[in-house]
Parts: C-alpha cells; sequence; structure tokens
C-alpha cells in the first residue's frame, strides 16, 4: 500500500524512501527528472522550467536545470545515492503552442531537453527512458517502492518509463 | 527610459490600479465584440487585476490537469509579450452554441472546427482588447497570427512563466466576468508585457 505521495510544484524538487510516491503535475515546457537507486529505493523528482542559472545568486537552485540538478544529486548523495546504480527518467519539454512566423518561439522546452541530456551525461548518469517534446503537457509519477515511472496525458492511456 | 519596475510584483497600489483602469476598458470593449458576433447582450464585471504565482494562477483559474482551450498572440513592437485567453468548458460551450449550435461535455469530444472557432473568438477577443489598450496609451502594438491549443491548464501556463522566468515568477491575471442571459462565464485572460513594456506603459501614463 502506498502510504504517501509528495507533490512537487514547478521548480522545486522533493525525494524520499520506501513506500510512497512522488508526482509533478501538468509538465509543459518543463522538464520533470526522477532519479532512482533501487538498492536504497531513495528516490527524488525534480521539476526544471529554464535550462541554466544565470544568476548565481538566484536562491532557486531547482528552477533551472544545470543547479537543480547538481543540488538534486548532492542531496541525494548524502543519503547514500551511487551514480553508477542510478535509474534517471525525463519527461517534459514540449511546445505547447505553434507560432507561425515565428520558430525560435516556444522552443524552451527543446532548450530545456538539451540543457538535462548535457548536465545529466557531464554527471555520468544515464538516462533509461524519456518521454519529451511533442505539444501536450504531462503528469509524472514516481513510485519510490519499485521505480515505477508513470506519464499521463490527455486523450491517451498512461505510460510507463 | 524608466525602470523604476523590475518585476510584476514591484507594482504599486496605483501601477495596479491604473491596470485595472486600462483592463476594464480593454475588457468591456473585448464583450462588445464577443456581444456583435454572438448577437448576444453580454455585461461585464469590473476586471480584477492580479499578480500571481504560478500555482496561484492555475488554482484561481481551475485545476492543474483541467483541459481548457487557449489561444495565445504575441504583442511587438512598441509593447512586447504575450496575450493569453483560456476557455474554460462553460465558456466554450456559451460561445459554440451561440455560434454554430454545439453543446459539449468535454473538449475532447470536440473537432477541428471547434477548435478554429474557438481560436477565433480568443483572438478576436485578445485584439479588441489591444485595440482599445493602444489607443489609451498611445502605443503601436503589432500582433501575430494567433496560435491555440487544447490541454492541461498547468501545461499551458507554463508557456508565459518559462518565457518570462528570467525577470519575473509572477503572471498578470485579469479576470472579469462575462454575463450572458444572466449566465456568468469564467473567462481567463493574461497580459503579459515583458518588463521593459510595463515601465514604459506606466510611464506614458503618468505613473513613474
Amino acid at each position: 500500500m502506498v502510504d504517501k505521495e509528495l507533490k512537487v510544484g514547478i521548480g522545486d524538487m522533493k525525494f524520499t524512501r520506501g513506500d510512497s510516491r512522488i508526482i509533478t503535475y501538468a509538465l509543459g515546457s518543463c522538464i520533470g527528472i526522477t532519479f532512482y537507486d533501487p538498492f536504497l529505493k531513495l528516490g527524488a523528482l525534480l521539476h526544471i522550467m529554464l535550462p541554466s542559472r544565470s544568476d548565481l545568486n538566484d536562491p532557486k537552485v531547482f528552477k533551472y536545470a544545470d543547479s537543480g540538478i547538481h543540488e538534486t544529486i548532492r542531496k541525494l548523495t548524502a543519503f547514500g545515492m551511487m551514480k553508477n546504480r542510478t535509474i534517471v527518467k525525463i519527461a517534459g519539454g514540449a511546445k505547447m503552442f505553434e507560432m507561425k512566423g515565428s520558430s525560435d518561439f516556444g522552443n524552451i522546452g527543446q532548450r530545456n531537453a538539451a540543457m538535462v541530456k548535457k548536465i545529466l551525461m557531464e554527471e555520468k548518469l544515464r538516462i533509461v527512458a524519456e518521454d519529451t517534446g511533442g505539444a501536450y503537457a504531462r503528469t509524472m509519477l514516481l513510485d519510490v517502492s519499485n521505480g515505477d515511472v508513470i506519464i499521463r496525458t490527455v486523450g491517451k492511456p498512461e505510460k510507463h518509463l | 527610459m524608466s525602470n523604476r519596475l523590475k518585476s510584476y510584483e514591484d507594482m504599486n497600489l496605483q501601477d495596479l490600479d491604473v491596470m485595472k483602469e486600462i483592463s476594464s476598458i480593454g475588457t468591456s470593449h473585448a464583450a462588445t465584440a464577443l456581444s456583435k458576433l454572438l448577437q448576444k447582450e453580454i455585461r461585464i464585471s469590473i476586471p480584477e487585476v492580479n499578480i500571481l504565482g504560478y500555482e496561484e494562477t492555475v488554482d484561481k483559474i481551475g485545476q492543474i490537469e483541467e483541459l481548457v482551450a487557449a489561444t495565445l498572440v504575441r504583442m511587438s513592437n512598441e509593447v512586447n509579450g504575450l496575450m493569453l485567453f483560456i476557455f474554460k468548458m462553460d465558456l466554450a460551450n456559451a460561445v459554440l452554441g451561440k455560434l454554430i449550435g454545439r453543446h459539449y461535455e468535454s473538449f475532447e469530444d470536440m473537432d477541428e472546427m471547434d477548435y478554429s472557432a474557438l481560436e477565433e473568438i480568443g483572438n478576436i477577443i485578445i485584439c479588441s482588447y489591444v485595440n482599445a489598450f493602444t489607443q489609451l496609451v498611445g502605443v503601436q502594438i503589432d500582433l501575430s497570427v494567433p496560435s491555440s491549443t487544447v490541454n492541461m491548464l498547468g501545461g499551458i501556463l507554463t508557456v508565459p512563466i518559462a518565457e518570462y522566468g528570467y525577470e519575473t515568477d509572477k503572471l498578470m491575471y485579469i479576470n472579469a466576468e462575462f454575463i450572458m442571459e444572466g449566465e456568468k462565464l469564467s473567462d481567463g485572460l493574461l497580459m503579459l508585457p515583458d518588463i521593459e513594456s510595463l515601465n514604459s506603459i506606466l510611464e506614458k501614463l503618468g505613473v513613474s
């Protein structure tokens, strides 16, 4: 039985151990990144909004892909996470509106995805599964009891990553 | 060029009053346009101007995973920014009912024709709002062709929040009630000038 569900807001991160679930709703151009160490049953869900933290005094570390991933890894490592057994999955990075005549608009999702992948690669974390792009929002859920990641979208059956 | 404000949340009561005044004129023009289109009398309440964070905006409009239709138009020239109009099911049904005699339980049951009708109406509302605004403030604003989507409210609102994410974590949400044949309909208009444009608008109107 699942006894608790943690909710992650935009530009935030939550982590937990054991029989619980972590959820973030309606990822649009944002990206949800799950980290899961199956040995410890330690899981985290990070919801980033923008690629990089340009102002190093900005305290909102989880808002950005670069600082968000670094801080999540730092926290999880303190709880015993080993990178070589950690399973990472990502979802989101959609382009919600297609603007005719201005192709650069709304590409933030794509830029977020590229930055997330770059930082994860630098950190030597392998992305095991991803569901990114498209033109629709996704709700992402990590079941920390078994590492299962569920993606919910409009008009489609639930998907397991 | 004034740069008194660094973010939406720096707006003081006087600034908000000015925005409310502009919004009041903008929304009444929008209501008139809608009223002509639907051949129905539409009344409108005095709009509220809210400066809210992402989650507060979601809560104020509806549920985070709720399906809504949205029309997005980009502003450029002397004011840069975004205008986003959100249809919830009640307003969409009222409009589609009058316009093409259709009624739905959910946005998922609609077809392309319904979507394009909603996009067009969203565009008309935004354009009449912006036209009133340009006359009042005395600025030139060019509008892009509209773009629209039907999806989760929370996902749609990530678009403006990410677009200005390096400047502010707030959104300017203008909500007025459209009253058509005694029925109150929720509308959601987000007007999002970038910060430079917001400063210049307020300065032009003599608040600085």
